[in-house]
């Protein structure tokens, strides 16, 4: 009886599943190869113990202009697999190893269908798998010779176990209206046109309607559908003396629907063309230390990039003997758990599955991670003390397991935790523009002519790839980490005047330093970027990019050190610029 | 456009220092439409349209200026900066004015620096000008947009390329078209203006595979128009489909080549490809200046440099061969140079080089040969390579040729090239000159008698000079291989024409290949499409 009991319900069970992905040929593909290849076996060579498909449905659109004319539209529509294979065990597999990049077999599967048609995607999902599969045999047996010849000193394992998770949403997408995207694009960066100062300017806009297909041999099945727009403007000024200043505006959302009204975009394009002006003709800050205060946007792009930077945890990976093993990025925070980084007054949570605040959506929410684990809140500091950090299914030192923060591609077969919402909160305030008189008050106490107010970072980097690798060049030789500068920095005077000033850099400024906020403003101030794993997040310096919001209050900051930048500036054009006001309109 | 590049022009000859004696603008638009299908499921749909900008400042004078060759050193100018579609005069001037004070920072800096390696070094052997002086010319062509019926194309890609699932031993293939329409914006400080353009139409029918012993292998035909309405119809393309997947098919049990040097014939599109290589790319005029360059030709103007029987005509005004459109025609070259044909090698005796407005020794003259891909200097470029024959005969006699060839000579057998992928040639001084060609398709040919054997991974090898020598007759059908070409101007289109050529004696070695198996799992469906 219980047999026959049974029978019907496991039926039943199989029945629902695939009333809920029946015509999904693309998961049926996926599902149907996974599970074959785990007969994958190569001679006497270990089968997989892990396989995950993981395929972007995406449907994009982008659109350009200059000065009123588009420099490019473009619709693509594309699938993007992704193919991890796993060999050895959890303990220790083909992850986490830093050798000659393996030859693997390689087929030329230069696009992947973008129809549904079952035999093709297949087809590419076999050939995928089977390279993935030698690739991973091949990297195995290298990390064990190398380790034949290194001394570990503290193994720890490869894999984290996680629970299956079956999440399979349907996907109906909104559709964008294009041309008008296109004609806003075009009269938005028209505004520049009136800034005769302004020596480069562009508008942008990207948008992408995906679906997000997530299996892996585990049992986990994910089908999720994303909606990502944001509009960019960038804006470039050459000041008298030939220094270069530029800035850029982003307005992003996660629903095609909720992006800023077009006066509102525009708003923000005039303002930051009035900014890059009044930026250029600014006078150059000197050296400076003392306090600092970062006021509303500045504040909360401060903690996404010095606190949200170093929430996640890297490892170094078995290298080869004699090759150079470093990483590019090591938390500062690394091992400190446990110790006093900020204020006991403050706490950070990082809440993903939180979806509006206040009214407003927000833009780091997500439900699953690249790994296919649901995220939940997580407290990450508390009453000044670091709890715990960003994980994913890469073991840490000290931390066994993830906690669905797997955001972006990592190095070695490992994924990278990312920062969601991350709300930074101050239970001790100050009305925010008391701020300014404490600051004014100290730098009296202190016998400075002057103090230092920020209004905004150059975080996601506006920056050029060429001022990019000069920065990481100057940072290698001065040891340091990297750092993004102000962009509108204002010297506070003692009768409370405000002097814009351009060109100063942080020389110093480091997650230690938060442990220096004297003081927090009682404002809320909402930053949304897209964060990536390029240095300073350069925006469009990375293709996997995160969405990601920081609610923080103003902060005083004390003892920062300041200093203006040292490089050669290049000379005004010999041509004047041409007059924009003879085209037609 | 020629509002800005007066107003430069003007400005900087008055205020700067070192004053430019010329600048040019040329503007490259491109309005491309592509589809692409693996096993009958689309793979790819899109189109672009974009406009690059092209600046040339040269400053100094024509005798000595900024992009005065130094060994082998490239300068490079331009950046082929995106520049607005529409016609939006603002946004247009102001990306020209930034392009230009670019060029020119860099174009000043670079001449100071020739002036003192000049003084510095030897003197060198070509003493010739930098840049030779041109009639300005001036045509404004409408242009002409032909239409492509994305929607008939991606349901014919879709099912043409669904004929691949009769083969479950070919991994990847794909049926794609491709088309794109351009025009060329030109002007000068000489007084040049020209709008002139084409379009690009190809279809590309490809195959890989995998032999046991881990080769990779690839079959692939193509077609190439004018305009998308001069592509085959479908029966045509899907011959292709069914003789890519069967050539493919026999490769796969095809034994590998042993390395051979011996008598062969080669087809005329393997042929013309070998002309390309091994002969076009060093009569390309820039490199008989260059000091770094192995100048095989350069003090051959006059001599035979080829059998008597051969002539190799450039025309890039030509439009056709026998019927097939020529992927290598243009009206004017990107220096606003119209084109006009060139006989490079008249009867074995070298007559002439490919040039662009680089002068040499000898040849003072453009002869409408310099040709970038948009972001790139100009260097002289091939066009339409015509390889005529005074001695031909026809394929039947030629192949007894081969087998009598075969015989005088003692040899097992003898080799037939039917196509070729394309190859490689090293024209500098560092380095081997040698050539390489990859062929696809080869055969041992018997002289008992019996039946051509394909065979696989054979690469042609072997020195030019050597090589040319060796050719001993033609036959009397000229075949055309459309391709794009690659070099340091970027790629361009180009075509070689040929008939088939008998050699007495040519090189092949193996092919370095893959080491990987084959797939471990079988193909995962072996029936249809669902």
């Amino acid at each position: 009886m219980r047999r026959l009991k049974c029978v019907p319900l496991v039926a039943l069970i199989a029945s629902i599943a695939l009333a809920q992905t029946s015509g999904d040929t693309l998961l049926r593909a996926m599902r149907d190869e996974l599970e074959r290849s785990r007969g994958l076996k190569m001679l006497a060579l270990e089968a997989p113990y892990f396989i995950e498909y993981t395929i972007e449905d995406a449907d994009s659109f982008e659109a350009a202009a200059t000065l009123g004319g588009l420099l490019s539209v473009r619709h693509d529509r594309f699938r993007v697999p992704e193919i991890n294979v796993r060999v050895g065990d959890p303990k220790f597999d083909n992850t986490d190893y830093l050798g000659s990049p393996h030859a693997g077999a390689h087929y030329d599967i230069a696009r992947f269908p973008i129809e549904n048609s079952y035999e093709a995607l297949r087809r590419d999902l076999w050939l995928a798998t089977d390279s993935a599969y030698k690739g991973a045999v091949e990297a195995i047996a290298r990390k064990r010779a190398a380790l034949k010849n290194i001394a570990v000193s503290e193994p720890l394992d490869d894999f984290a176990p996680a629970p299956p998770l079956k999440k399979v949403l349907e996907i109906r997408h909104v559709p964008l209206d294009e041309d008008a995207w296109s004609a806003r694009v075009r009269s938005l960066s028209a505004i520049f046109e009136a800034y005769p100062a302004l020596r480069a300017s562009s508008v942008e806009v990207h948008a992408v309607a995906s679906a997000h297909y997530y299996m892996n041999s585990e049992g986990t099945e994910v089908r999720i559908p994303e909606h990502l727009i944001f509009l960019l403007a960038r804006a470039e000024a050459q000041a008298p003396d030939g220094m270069l200043l530029h800035d850029a505006v982003v307005f992003h959302a996660l629903d095609f629907g909720r992006m800023p009204s077009e006066a509102e975009l525009r708003r923000g394009v005039t303002a930051l063309a009035a900014d890059v002006t009044a930026v250029a003709g600014a006078p150059r800050g000197d050296e400076y230390t003392g306090p600092v205060l970062f006021e509303g946007r500045a504040a909360a792009q401060l903690f996404a990039e010095v606190l949200g930077g170093n929430l996640a945890l890297t490892r170094r990976p078995v290298a080869d003997p004699g090759r150079s093993n470093f990483l590019t990025r090591v938390s500062e925070l690394q091992g400190r758990q446990g110790a006093r980084i900020l204020p006991e007054w403050m706490d950070v949570v990082d809440d993903p599955a939180q979806k509006e605040w206040q009214g407003r959506p927000l833009f780091g929410s997500y439900e699953v991670d690249r790994e296919g684990m649901a995220p939940v809140p997580l407290t990450l500091v508390e009453k000044g003390v670091l709890k715990t950090f960003l994980l994913t299914r890469q073991p840490m030192p000290g931390f066994a397991g993830s906690n669905g923060r797997a955001r972006l591609p990592g190095a070695f077969g490992a994924n990278a935790g990312a920062i969601s919402n991350l709300f930074v909160r101050a239970s001790e305030t100050s009305p925010a523009p008391e701020l300014k008189r404490k600051l004014i008050e100290i730098c009296k106490q202190r016998g400075k002519p002057y103090g230092v107010l920020v209004r905004r970072l150059d975080f996601p980097s506006s920056a050029s790839v060429a001022e990019i690798r000069r920065l990481l060049g100057e940072n290698r030789q001065d040891g340091g980490h990297m750092v993004s500068s102000p962009v509108l920095a204002y010297r506070i005077y003692p009768d409370g005047r405000e002097e814009l000033v351009r060109d100063l850099r942080f020389r110093g400024l480091d997650a230690r330093s938060l442990k220096d906020i004297l003081a927090a403003g009682d404002d809320n101030n909402v930053f949304e970027f897209l964060n990536n794993d390029a240095p300073l997040a350069l925006i469009g310096g990375a293709s996997f990019v995160a969405e990601s919001s920081v609610i923080a209050p103003s902060v005083l900051v004390d003892d920062l050190d300041l200093r203006p930048g040292e490089e050669e500036l290049p000379k005004l054009p010999v041509v004047p610029p041409p007059d924009l006001e003879t085209g037609p309109k | 456009m020629s509002e800005e590049l007066h107003r430069n022009f003007t400005v900087l000859r008055s205020k700067a220092d070192p004053a430019p004696y010329f600048l040019a603008y040329e503007v490259t638009e491109e309005d491309f439409h592509g589809v692409s299908a693996t096993l009958g499921a689309v793979t790819g749909n899109g189109q672009s349209k974009s406009r690059r900008l092209d600046v040339c400042v040269r400053v100094g004078t024509p005798q000595l200026d900024n992009y005065h060759r130094v060994r082998g050193e490239r300068a490079q100018f331009t950046s082929g900066a995106p520049l607005t579609f529409e016609d939006q005069p603002a946004a247009i001037k102001h990306r020209i004015w930034l392009e230009t004070d670019r060029a020119y920072r860099l174009a000043a800096q670079r001449l100071i620096k020739i002036r003192t390696n000049a003084e510095v070094k030897v003197a060198e052997e070509d003493a010739s000008s930098d840049f030779s002086s041109e009639e300005p010319a001036e045509r404004v062509a409408a242009t002409r947009h032909a239409q492509f019926p994305t929607g008939q194309w991606t349901a014919r890609v879709r099912k043409l390329s669904a004929k691949f699932s009769d083969y479950p031993e070919i991994l990847t293939s794909s049926v794609a078209v491709l088309y794109e329409d351009e025009t060329k914006y030109f002007v000068n400080s000489e007084g040049s203006r020209l709008q002139f353009g084409r379009g690009f139409a190809r279809v590309i029918v490809s195959a890989q595979a995998k032999a046991m012993d881990g080769a990779d292998l690839e079959t692939n035909e193509t077609f190439e128009a004018s305009d998308p309405g001069g592509l085959p119809g479908d029966a045509e393309i899907s011959h292709a489909v069914d003789r890519v997947a069967r050539n493919l098919k026999a490769l796969l049990l095809a034994p590998e080549a042993e390395p051979f040097a011996g008598p062969a014939i080669f087809s005329g599109r393997a042929a013309a490809v070998f002309f390309h290589e091994i002969f076009g790319h060093r009569v390309e005029g820039h490199r008989q200046k260059d000091e770094a360059e192995g100048q095989t030709f350069t003090k051959s103007a006059g001599s035979p440099v080829l059998p008597d029987f051969l002539s190799v005509i450039f025309d890039p005004a030509r439009k056709k061969v026998g019927g097939i459109e020529l992927n290598g025609w243009y009206t004017y070259d990107d220096e606003g140079v119209a084109a006009r044909p060139v006989t490079v090698v008249d009867d074995g005796v070298l007559k002439a080089f490919l040039m662009s407005r680089s002068p040499i020794s000898g040849f003072d003259h453009s002869n409408g040969h310099g040709r970038r891909q948009p972001g790139y200097e100009v260097v002289a470029r091939q066009s339409n390579l015509l390889v005529e024959s005074k001695r031909a005969v026809p394929g039947a006699r030629l192949r007894a040729m081969l087998i009598e060839e075969i015989k005088r000579q003692n040899k097992a057998y003898g080799l037939y090239f039917e196509d070729v992928t394309g190859g490689v040639t090293n024209t500098g001084r560092q380095g081997v000159q040698a050539f390489k060609v990859v062929p696809i398709l080869v055969y041992k040919v018997y002289p008992d008698g019996r039946p051509d054997e394909l065979i696989r991974g054979a690469d042609i090898v072997g020195t030019p000079l050597a090589s040319f020598g060796k050719i001993v007759a033609t036959s009397d059908k000229p075949e055309v291989f459309n391709g794009y070409c690659g070099a340091e101007s970027g790629s361009v289109p180009v075509s070689a024409v040929s008939p088939a050529i008998l050699v007495s004696e040519i090189e092949i070695e193996k092919r370095s290949k893959s080491q990987d198996r084959p797939p471990l799992l079988p193909f995962p469906t072996q029936t249809g499409v669902e």
